[in-house]
């Protein structure tokens, strides 16, 4: 197959199994559920441009296994240029969906598993790198979505795994037998979990000695008997149970992230990627979170994209756009949009080969690009909030604009120019509504802040990566201070 | 002969200078390292870059040798080194 098509991808989640909990219910039909639809939506359209010649060139890569066409999504990088490749391809999702697609995640898993267990295998002797590499051919052929899995819900932060009052707040292992491991704990804010084929399990932070029980890397199906998910919510989220489209803002495509519960959880052999060692889980983690620091340079770019766009048209149909304030601010928000981008291909064209052969970003860079994510999109949705006016959290509903008796009040004053109806007005506003505050901002705000870590992360990652002693050498030389 | 090509130096996260030093003194008698352009391709060479961008490692450079040791920062042949142990590990990938 090599290449799914979006109605293939479609089909095949509806015949998964997942047990689904949203708001008190078991969710029998994820696919065609109204708050989870637009989520599916978004990851199906990494399936529909794959198929499209205009985008093929970004949207898909030749397989380094098999020498066939395949989905970047399921791709080791081979080379720096797909890691820039890796960068437009997210940018140009963003732009498409003007939310998260979630696919990332397990393009980044299985980048960083890929080394590690190549390296792993070399000094321990270990066999996890031929197990992966099986899981990849698949993974490649079926053209699946794998859901890279690693935040923990961590308890008490002060103590480490296994000082925890309870010993499930990070994932462990609580049984080996022959033929294979029992686990059990959660992953938490877990991006498309349930519009994902297989999970691939990561540990939280690098372990210690005495957490190696949660030194742990696996895969499973994503409907495995065991695994349970709790839907999260997002702020407006049942406007989409109203069965009205201006209101929510972006009917069609949106993000979601669940609690993913492992009780008991049996994992075969053949499926384990790490099982103890903890002395390569901090580096498991920090190569995830590279890649996935530079990811953000792409999608969070694409997003900025339709929102500076949504800032713009309402500013047209404001009339207002002629303003030199408000072509200021324009040129503000892309100025800072631009910003995320160049950090996300920099560290991208920065990046070097590993032993395994895969390409990895150029690790400072990758944390500097994501340490903008945490603050720039907060200031460029401040600035289209300024553009759009506060009529964005003030505007009559979707029903009220329909209705037979007040429609007509609300169509004559929520009216902007002349020449744009008040329902196209409306529609604009609400999508600055929903990047801003509303379901997508889940995905542009509080994930830009915490996803693929939060900005104290970065930070001890560029104090590692800053090469701080040769700065010292450069400005003594410069000062004539001799060693 | 064995040939020594260097990076740029924008961003050493090792001393090169003193590495090569201290390779050339691990070297055995007859073992020379050259940074003059090879009339044929070099039997051996050390590529010497300090950061893991690894920037010199192109393929025009590649011609130059027929078999590379590639130091890439912290790392040989994309393996993690101490810094300290740097030269002794590049020394005997030579001699091999």
């Amino acid at each position: 197959m090599a290449l799914k098509t979006p109605e293939q991808y479609e089909e095949s989640l509806r015949k998964m199994n997942f047990k689904i909990y949203l708001m008190g219910e078991q969710v029998k039909n994820p696919v065609d559920h109204p708050i989870i639809r637009p989520s599916m939506n978004s990851v199906k359209m990494t399936y529909t441009l794959a198929q499209d010649p205009k985008h093929e060139d970004l949207m898909t890569a030749t397989s380094h296994l098999t020498g066939k066409k395949i989905n970047r999504f399921c791709h080791l990088h081979q080379s720096t240029e797909d890691l820039v490749k890796k960068v437009k391809m997210q940018r140009l999702l963003g732009q498409q969906t003007g939310s998260c697609f979630q696919r990332c995640v397990g393009m980044d898993a299985i980048n960083a598993v890929d080394s590690v267990t190549f390296e792993m295998d070399q000094k321990l002797g270990t066999q996890y790198h031929d197990r992966f590499i099986k899981f990849l051919r698949m993974m490649q052929e079926e053209d699946l979505t794998v859901d890279g899995a690693m935040t923990d819900p961590k308890g008490d932060r002060s103590l480490s795994p296994s000082q925890q009052a309870d010993p499930d707040l990070y994932v462990h292992v609580v049984e080996k037998n022959e033929q294979g491991i029992v686990v059990r704990g959660a992953k938490a804010h877990q991006t498309g979990a349930v519009n994902s084929h297989w999970i691939l399990v990561m540990p939280t932070m690098a372990m210690r000695k005495e957490d190696t029980d949660y030194a742990l890397s696996f895969v499973a199906p994503a409907d495995a008997k065991g695994i349970t998910y709790i839907y999260g919510r997002q702020s407006c989220d049942t406007r989409k149970l109203e069965g009205v489209e201006i209101d929510v803002g972006n009917a069609r495509f949106g993000g979601h992230e669940a609690l993913m519960v492992f009780d008991d959880l049996f994992i075969p052999w053949e499926q384990v990627l790490m099982c103890g060692e903890h002395e390569y889980s901090g580096l498991l983690v920090e190569r995830f979170a590279g890649y996935h620091r530079q990811s953000y340079g792409g999608c969070k770019a694409g997003v900025g994209d339709v929102l500076i766009g949504a800032a713009a048209v309402a500013a047209d149909y404001n009339g207002a756009a002629k303003a030199s304030h408000i072509k200021d601010k324009l040129i503000e928000m892309t100025h800072l949009n631009e910003t995320l981008y160049a950090c996300g291909i920099a560290c991208s064209a920065e990046g070097h080969k590993t032993a395994s052969g895969t390409y990895l970003i150029n690790l400072l860079l990758a944390n500097v690009c994501k340490q903008n994510v945490t603050r720039f999109p907060y200031e460029i949705a401040r600035l289209a909030e300024d553009i759009a006016g506060g009529l964005m959290v003030t505007l009559a509903s979707e029903k009220d604009l329909c209705h037979p008796k007040i429609g007509k009040m609300v169509e004559k004053y929520f009216k902007g120019v002349a020449s744009i109806s008040t329902e196209e007005r409306c529609r604009i506003l609400r999508l600055v509504e929903n990047l801003t505050l509303g379901t997508s901002a889940v995905g542009y705000r509080t994930e830009s802040m915490h996803g693929a870590g939060s900005p104290q992360a970065q930070r001890i990652m560029i104090a590692r990566q800053g090469n701080l002693e040769h700065k010292k050498k450069l400005a003594k030389n410069i000062a004539g201070i001799k060693e | 002969m064995i040939g020594l090509k260097y990076c740029g130096g924008c961003n050493p996260f090792i001393d090169r200078t003193a590495l090569v030093q201290k390779i050339e003194k691990l070297l055995p008698q007859g073992f020379k390292l050259s940074t003059d352009k090879p009339m044929i391709p070099w039997e051996k060479g050390i590529l010497i870059c300090g950061c893991p961008v690894a920037c010199a490692n192109r393929p025009e450079v590649k011609t130059l040798a027929r078999q590379w040791v590639l130091i890439s920062g912290p790392m040989i042949d994309f393996e993690k080194v101490p810094e300290e142990k740097m030269a002794e590990v590049v020394a005997g990938k030579i001699q091999l």
